[in-house]
């Protein structure tokens, strides 16, 4: 549904984006991840057509987005970061008005259908201006649904929110996947990992990584973590050293009340480190993976990159 | 055309759900029913009732009102981030452009539409008077005529270099007071003929008196003559901000 290839684009003397590329299937949920400054929302406006690239291509659900530039607007709903809204209008008269313009058949009933979607139609003829920033968020996300595009594209959706809000969209997001390809930027990376399907890692106009989350963690090579927590005469230093004897570990090190043990390649040493446990005279309290989050991914592909740059 | 015609009723209902728009609506109306008021009492018994001096009021007005009202086109859209959003609707920027035009002239239009309120006075003084004093002759209805219509197309102008300046800026104080400034200048350009002509020589003052917004009315629809090439200027004048306006919004996807 998207697609980028090789995209440039420079403002004066600065390149913003060194030559990206990827895709997006129908029904994913893709999450563009990069710390601020990026260039995440300078693909997301080339994706919609507010700006042309320097170079490369980018397709929308087929269409050239600088070729039939608006043959692919129609099929893209966008909520860019400073969410559109005029104040002055209601919440319904914008919104009928952004049908009028997306060119949206019985403008009346799609409204009404979009407000309760984002669960709105009880401030339908509020002004935008007196209703709360979380509102507005949800407001401008009808707006992006109103023609029920093939394609939505999300700058920072969530950002400004409070956590019961981001909890909502972030659910709403998902429910969004049977019928949208989606594609939102963060630079919150529990957030990516939470509801996407693939995840794009862009940093300084580079895309460093991209993958599924499960498999970006593979791809990096980070291994597996299991926290032990263990009660007897041994002290944390002491569990750690014992650990990390055990085949398959890579390091251990005491963490919290207990020890995280990393694990190589992936390999299950579980039952082993049980064992050692237990060898040992200890009473083995607690045993659980411990996932690996993207902000570790993150950090080891930007400041990887920024060693090499820096070489 | 269906996208004109859509960002046209927005922007002309927007104009009246915000305050400006009927504050300027009623200085206007205040400003130029006072000069009315005096220019009957002048007149009275002495020179026929003049039906223009409304107009010119009105036109003198506008270079000071027009950018009030236009200035808010695009720096507003600009600032609010709306713009981006316009910019990504499957629409082309001329529409854009051409509607939001149309919807502020179309204020100005009611605006003008009002003043006819003046007309109706001085028509039932003059021909309901039942002693006409040699003095008090027929309302001369050609100079109203000709100069509805003239001041229309001027304040078409006037809007037009307003949404220019509005498009150039997102800070709405320095479109207003730029398009101020240059509306003023091309309105008293044509006194520059008044400067003797070791100063400005004839031809700069000619030049001058050509480009000025107000000599395009105030010897021909005024005086209730309608010449084509007066409907040319201020119809070029439109089309050539219009056409600028909409290079200046593309640029934007450039910047």
């Amino acid at each position: 549904m998207i697609e980028v290839q090789n995209l440039v684009k420079k403002y004066g003397e600065f390149t913003a984006l060194h030559g990206i590329s990827f895709k997006a299937r129908e029904g994913e949920i893709l999450g563009f991840l990069g710390p601020n400054g990026a260039g995440k929302t300078t693909t997301m406006r080339i994706l919609t057509g507010f700006m042309p690239p320097t170079s490369g291509v980018a397709k929308v659900a087929g269409h050239d987005i600088f070729e039939e530039s608006l043959a692919a607007r129609e099929k893209i709903g966008y909520l860019p970061e400073t969410v559109p809204l005029y104040p002055d209008m209601t919440v319904q008269g914008y919104l009928e008005f952004m049908a009028e313009l997306r060119h949206v058949p019985e403008r009346k009933k799609r409204t009404q259908e979009v407000l309760q979607l984002v669960g709105m139609d009880h401030r339908a003829k509020s002004l935008i201006r007196s209703i709360s920033k979380g509102m507005r968020q949800r407001v401008g996300l009808a707006q992006s649904l109103i023609h029920n595009p093939p394609v939505l594209i999300l700058d920072e959706p969530t950002i400004g929110l409070d956590p019961a809000q981001v909890a909502d969209l972030r659910s709403f997001i998902r429910d969004l996947r049977t019928q949208h390809t989606v594609m939102f930027s963060t630079h919150i990376l529990s957030e990516a990992e939470q509801i996407c399907d693939r995840v794009v890692i862009i940093n300084r106009g580079q895309i460093v990584a991209q993958g599924a989350p499960r498999e970006l963690r593979s791809k990096l090579n980070l291994g597996s973590r299991i926290y032990v927590e263990a009660r007897g005469r041994a002290d944390q230093k002491a569990l750690a050293n014992t650990l990390s004897k055990v085949q398959g570990v890579k390091f251990a090190e005491p963490y919290q009340n207990g020890v995280v043990v990393n694990v190589k390649d992936n390999k299950d040493v579980r039952p082993a480190l049980a064992a050692a446990v237990l060898e040992n005279g200890l009473e083995l309290l607690e045993l659980r993976p411990v996932a690996i989050t993207l902000e570790e991914i993150f950090l080891e592909v930007t400041t990887a990159l920024g060693a090499e740059e820096d070489a | 055309m269906r996208n004109i015609w859509t960002v046209f009723k927005r922007e002309l209902r927007q104009y009246f759900v915000s305050p400006i728009a009927y504050l300027v609506m009623f200085a206007v109306l205040l400003l130029i029913g006072l000069n009315f008021n005096t220019d009957l009492q002048d007149r009275a018994n002495f020179e026929p009732a003049d039906g223009t001096v409304v107009l010119s009021t009105f036109a003198f007005l506008m270079v000071f009102f027009a950018p009030l009202l236009t200035m808010r086109l695009f720096a507003e859209e600009t600032r609010e981030g709306t713009l981006e959003l316009m910019l990504t609707m499957p629409i082309r920027d001329h529409e854009l452009v051409i509607g939001k035009f149309l919807g502020a002239w179309a204020f100005y239009s009611i605006m003008l539409l009002v003043t006819l309120v003046y007309q109706g006075i001085l028509l039932s003084l003059t021909n309901f008077d039942p002693s006409p004093s040699p003095l008090q002759s027929e309302l001369d209805l050609g100079p109203i005529i000709g100069g509805y219509i003239g001041i229309w197309l001027f304040s078409g102008a006037t809007i037009a270099i307003g949404m220019f300046f509005s498009a150039m800026t997102e800070n709405q104080i320095i479109a207003g007071f730029l398009s101020m400034a240059v509306l003023f200048i091309l309105w008293v350009g044509d006194l520059a003929g008044l400067l003797p002509a070791s100063i400005v020589s004839t031809r700069v003052a000619e030049a001058l008196r050509v480009i000025s917004l107000q000599s395009h009315y105030s010897t021909s629809f005024l005086e209730g003559v309608i010449r084509p090439e007066d409907v040319y200027f201020y119809a070029g004048v439109m089309f050539i901000m219009l056409f600028v306006t909409t290079r200046l919004v593309e640029s934007r996807r450039w910047r």
